[in-house]
């Protein structure tokens, strides 16, 4: 299996030995050894991921990279955060998604109102199965862990990720003071509910409850 | 070696009496002591023959002298656009940098222009265009240290003999050591009907030395 380590914080370094994996279109910076690059459609495999990736737009462009030696990744000196699957379902924006071992599945969900609010559409990449995949935030990410006793409120522009068994609802506290513009610039939360673990970026992405 | 990493994003130059340092025009953050900026206006060394070369060759990045009279001494701090610093030492190797990156070095450095139609002919000429390079590279030599800048870390790779490196052009900063490098296409049917990979052009390094690499696509 492909091994994914950490070259500082930015840089991701995989090691193959004739395996696969599939990364974010032309993150590759450096490597050695012998590698081949090839497009891949992200977002689901066969013909219904070709018509899903049409109608929701969350077509990922991915190329495989299989060979031997060493391969670097990095993507606009974003920082790399490793997750290890093993069984359960990492959701993501295909934007955020730097890499995954080839034995990954990926697929495309619906999130509703939540991800037009995060400016991110309304559909989500997911990662399913046992491997690793990196992420990509801007600033250190922290992981916050979500437990059946402990909710979780996230600023949508500040959402990364998030994997386990979760359910989230999209809450908002707009109030008469939003609408007089003076909101608190917190108008919208996403409410993560269940057991998991839930990626959040010291930055806030532009979106549309962003500013009331 | 005269420069300090202080953190990620600034150095500090420790100036002798009479020493003397090249640095990018406005880079100094702050200084203590006795010191002299004086604008170069020949944009390095080398005199006016230095410098018509440089101009010529869109090599010229406006340097400044950065220098301490007798009898003082000062340091200064420099750091520019927020960029990641990395300090090279040289050991009589030679340093390859485009010019735009280059944010000091020692005075004690020699500083020249190499074609990149020397190494490689042609095929030089089309690796400058297609990585963005421009055609001429800046060269520096001797005993010294320099401060390159990059976009997000730099990440050093050695290159052995027996393990030649390969790296995106829009990815790579500066190399260093006995170096061969060559423009290498993997342009297959696919590209052409577009349906590329994004990784068509690398630059493979093979020979002894390093290669500096950044972590981000995007140019300074």
């Amino acid at each position: 299996m492909a091994h994914f380590r950490l070259q500082g914080s930015k840089v991701l370094a995989v090691d193959l030995a004739g395996e696969a994996v599939k990364a974010k279109k032309g993150s590759m910076v450096a490597y050695d050894g012998e590698m081949t690059f090839k497009k891949k459609t992200g977002g689901g495999e066969g013909l219904r991921g070709l018509v899903t990736r049409r109608i929701t737009g969350e077509h990922m462009a991915v190329m495989e990279v299989r060979g031997q030696g060493t391969c670097y990744f990095a993507d606009r000196a974003r920082e790399v955060n490793l997750v290890a699957l093993d069984g359960e379902k990492l959701f993501v924006e295909a934007s955020n998604l730097l890499c995954a071992d080839e034995a990954l599945r990926t697929g495309t969900t619906f999130t509703g109102l939540r991800g037009s609010a995060q400016g991110n559409g309304l559909f989500t990449t997911t990662v399913e199965g046992t491997g690793q995949a990196a992420i990509l935030s801007e600033g250190t990410a922290v992981v916050l862990r979500v437990g059946p006793q402990t909710p979780l409120q996230v600023d949508p522009g500040a959402y990364v990720a998030h994997s386990g068994n979760l359910t989230q609802h999209f809450q908002s506290g707009v109030n008469f003071r939003s609408f007089i513009g003076e909101g608190s610039g917190e108008a919208f939360q996403i409410r993560f509910e269940g057991e998991g673990l839930v990626y959040v970026q010291p930055y806030e992405r532009d979106t549309i409850g962003g500013e009331l | 070696m005269a420069f300090t990493v202080l953190n990620s994003r600034m150095v500090r130059a420790q100036l002798a009496p009479g020493q003397t340092l090249f640095s990018q025009r406005g880079a100094m953050l702050a200084y203590t002591g006795e010191v002299r900026f004086t604008p170069s206006i020949t944009g390095g060394q080398g005199g006016v023959l230095g410098m018509i070369g440089r101009r010529v060759t869109g090599e010229a990045t406006p340097l400044m002298t950065v220098e301490v009279p007798p009898g003082s001494g000062g340091t200064v701090m420099f750091g520019c656009g927020g960029h990641h610093v990395q300090v090279i030492d040289l050991w009589g190797e030679t340093l390859h940098v485009e010019a735009d990156r280059l944010l000091a070095f020692d005075g004690t450095l020699r500083q020249g222009t190499v074609f990149l139609g020397a190494q490689g002919g042609v095929m030089g000429v089309v690796r400058g265009q297609a990585t963005g390079q421009g055609l001429f590279t800046t060269t520096l030599q001797g005993h010294g240290s320099a401060v390159v800048m990059a976009h997000g870390g730099v990440l050093e790779l050695p290159i052995t003999p027996d393990r030649p490196v390969h790296v995106d052009p829009q990815a790579y900063v500066a190399h260093r050591g006995e170096v061969r490098n060559r423009l290498s296409t993997a342009i297959g049917w696919r590209e052409l009907v577009g349906r590329g990979s994004g990784e068509a052009f690398q630059l493979e390094l093979s020979g002894t030395g390093t290669v500096y690499v950044q972590a981000s696509e995007e140019k300074l």
